[in-house]
């Protein structure tokens, strides 16, 4: 089926009210992931944009259509292992565990029961929705931010300019972890993203699955509502993004994109990026061409 | 009649917890309270107990595991101490504030800094108003059989909250003393499988949000009912004891334990393994004809304030012997409870707080019969007197 179809077929499982920014890419992410997922789901969603935005419910109500959880920041991979092991032990195993975090409570202090419930190959799916910074907070910085940028935590100040370090790359760390299947996915991508989602959840009931996707976000990176796909696109073309998968040690680039466009491309009409440096665009520019040429060795290219 | 065997506290405790038939336990190694968890896993990597061992990376984890578990249905357990407890202080809170029933051994130890990893119960004191359970035990013996009864305390409809069993670090965790283990059979009898609606399952046929955003005026609502389940708890525990001693043959007196305390004048008050040394010094001090009781503090949360208060009620003194300190006041915790438990009363005591144990220090019998004269000396010149201090040269 085409994932046009899947997508046009699949019952949307966010109740009416919730009040994510317009042209939230997390909020699309969600919407998606959960259509394809569908009713036999249980979601984790921690402190972020998502539960600010409501779908974890309020008072006695449930924003979600299935069953949803609000953990704590730094333990959503934690608590649904212990889900999830329930889960098995119950024989319930065709049930969907997923988690859905922000890149706060991914790769800062989420990391450590993350990393933890991947090296022991918990079944469950951990998708993370990159906008790369607490955006429900302010947008303060964190350790996904991209070099340069203008957050609240790493303002454009007289002597020190947006965020001073290079971005953490959480999923190549993640996939070194033995786990069943690690990709990264954009929005811009729908197909890709797709049969990421798909291939993750099938992974889950095996192992841990782990999904990195790419959020942009027009309040917080300062860019119209309606530009998100295609800034979302842009960081894909740029390689500040590439999509790849590794499914059960096997990696593989999904875009060889042969003609990428520049940082200094990529960055143009994001607000975050206003103040960036020739130097800093070089140092991205780097940085981006290295990674994404060991990606290309992973990939046996 | 179960089995005779000879057995650490850590030990106790980890086959305390398989006899109950754990879904599921989460563990981190610490100091005093590593065996614990060694030994479940003995136990389920040989087949003899069919529960999910899930070896997490930190206390955090380990208390966020079970809290999952325990969301889907399940029957959990864990242990930590000290440094632990404290790093998994974030989940353990709102293990009580989700009210999911569980029980967690803690083998208490004293807090960091020092540097140190020995006895003391600061750890556990200090976590006392996170709205669990806690019950101190003074033997072995008690440990098995506050797992037990902490399942069912934990599980009854009229409580949900989750029980802390604690015992002292190295003196009970780590020495051997005779037990009389349960049997199976035995405990299942005693002790059902939590009913499937004990409480609220996530689970897809049954879409909710668990703990979803709340209003104050709600989230107060909750508190409320979270502190009258507290106190209703109190006669949980004395119902449990009863039911306890007619199955096993034990029993300890519910909250608190009272030791020659009816013709008494003079009360030490004592709390988890310096109870056996305080009896010692009561019946020493018996012999040359002072009439002298001892109350053993067994549960602290709920605090048994009608209990302590009837107990002391026409004594002319006591002491309170805690083996931690409450900042802030320069005086140990349990003593501050003991007092605001005889707010309400006329009596006219002369009492004092005694600080001791810290650190793995021995509470020695030479100290409780010392504090045993002191009281006999002032027990007619009401008032408080300054806090003593078992320290050592």
């Amino acid at each position: 089926m085409s994932y046009i179809d899947v997508l046009r077929e699949a019952k949307d499982q966010v109740t009416p009210g919730m009040s994510a920014c317009q042209g939230c890419g997390g909020e699309l992410i969600l919407r998606k992931a959960l259509q394809i997922a569908g009713e036999n789901t249980i979601i984790g969603i921690p402190p972020g944009c998502m539960a600010g935005a409501g779908v974890v419910g309020w008072n006695y109500a449930n924003g979600l259509k299935i069953p949803v959880h609000i953990p704590l920041l730094d333990n959503s991979a934690a608590f649904f292992s212990g889900l999830s092991q329930m889960y098995q032990r119950k024989g319930r195993k065709d049930t969907n565990i997923v988690v859905l975090a922000g890149d706060g409570a991914t790769a800062d202090c989420g990391f450590q029961s993350l990393s933890a419930a991947a090296e022991r190959g918990e079944k469950l799916l951990y998708i993370c929705y990159d906008n790369e910074g607490y955006m429900n907070t302010g947008y303060q910085r964190s350790s996904t931010t991209t070099k340069g940028s203008r957050t609240s935590t790493t303002p454009i100040g007289s002597v020190v300019k947006g965020k001073t370090q290079q971005q953490k790359y959480v999923p190549l760390i993640i996939a070194m972890h033995n786990v069943e299947f690690c990709a990264t996915a954009s929005p811009s991508n729908m197909a890709d993203f797709v049969a990421k989602v798909q291939k993750g959840l099938a992974a889950s009931k095996n192992g841990f699955a782990y999904l990195h996707v790419f959020s942009p976000c027009p309040t917080g990176w300062g860019y119209a509502p309606d530009q998100g796909i295609e800034v979302a696109r842009r960081a894909v073309k740029a390689n500040m993004f590439p999509l790849w998968e590794m499914d059960r040690g096997e990696f593989k680039l999904n875009d060889e994109n042969r003609k990428p466009i520049t940082i200094a491309e990529f960055v143009k009409g994001i607000g975050k990026f206003k103040a960036l440096s020739d130097e800093d665009i070089a140092a991205i520019q780097a940085m981006v061409d290295h990674r994404f040429e060991m990606l290309k060795r992973l990939a046996g290219k | 009649m179960g089995t005779k065997k000879v057995l650490t506290g850590n030990y106790a405790a980890a086959e305390a917890a398989a006899l109950c038939r754990p879904d599921l336990v989460a563990a981190y190694p610490i100091t005093p309270q590593s065996s614990v968890v060694e030994h479940i896993a003995e136990m389920v990597n040989n087949g003899d107990l069919d529960a999910a061992m899930v070896q997490v990376e930190s206390e955090h984890s380990a208390m966020s595991v079970v809290q999952g578990a325990a969301a889907g249905g399940g029957r959990v357990f864990t242990a930590t101490s000290a440094q632990g407890l404290a790093l998994m202080f974030e989940p353990y809170f709102r293990m009580s504030t989700l009210r999911l029933p569980m029980v967690m051994a803690i083998a208490t130890r004293e807090m960091t800094s020092p540097e140190t990893v020995w006895s003391g119960q600061q750890d556990a004191i200090s976590v006392r108003d996170a709205g669990w359970i806690q019950v101190f035990c003074e033997s072995n013996q008690e440990i098995i059989d506050m797992v037990i009864q902490g399942y069912m305390i934990a599980e009854d409809q009229r409580v949900m909250i989750p029980v802390n069993v604690c015992y002292d670090g190295f003196y009970s965790s780590h020495l051997t003393e005779g037990i009389d283990l349960p049997t199976q059979e035995e405990v299942d009898q005693f002790l059902p499988p939590m009913a499937p609606d004990n409480h609220p399952v996530l689970d897809p046929n049954n879409p909710f949000a668990l703990d979803p955003m709340t209003a104050g005026p709600l989230l107060m609502k909750y508190r409320k009912n979270h502190l009258e389940a507290m106190h209703r708890a109190l006669d949980v525990i004395d119902e449990v004891d009863a039911k306890f001693a007619k199955a096993f043959g034990r029993s300890y007196g519910g909250a608190i334990e009272e030791y020659r305390c009816d013709d008494a004048d003079i009360v030490l008050v004592t709390i988890g393994g310096m109870s056996g040394t305080g009896k010692d010094a009561v019946d020493i001090a018996r012999e040359k004809g002072i009439k002298v009781g001892l109350i053993k503090l067994r549960f602290i949360r709920p605090f048994p304030a009608e209990r302590i208060a009837k107990a002391l009620s026409g004594k002319k003194a006591f002491c309170v012997i805690d083996r931690s300190v409450c900042f802030g006041w320069s005086q140990g915790p349990m003593y501050m409870e003991t007092k605001a438990a005889l707010a309400d009363t006329d009596s006219k005591f002369c009492h004092f707080s005694a600080i001791g144990g810290l650190g793995g220090a021995d509470i020695s019998l030479q100290e409780m019969l010392d504090t045993i004269d002191y009281l006999e000396a002032n027990k007619n010149e009401p008032g408080e007197k300054e806090t003593r201090w078992f320290l050592k040269d």
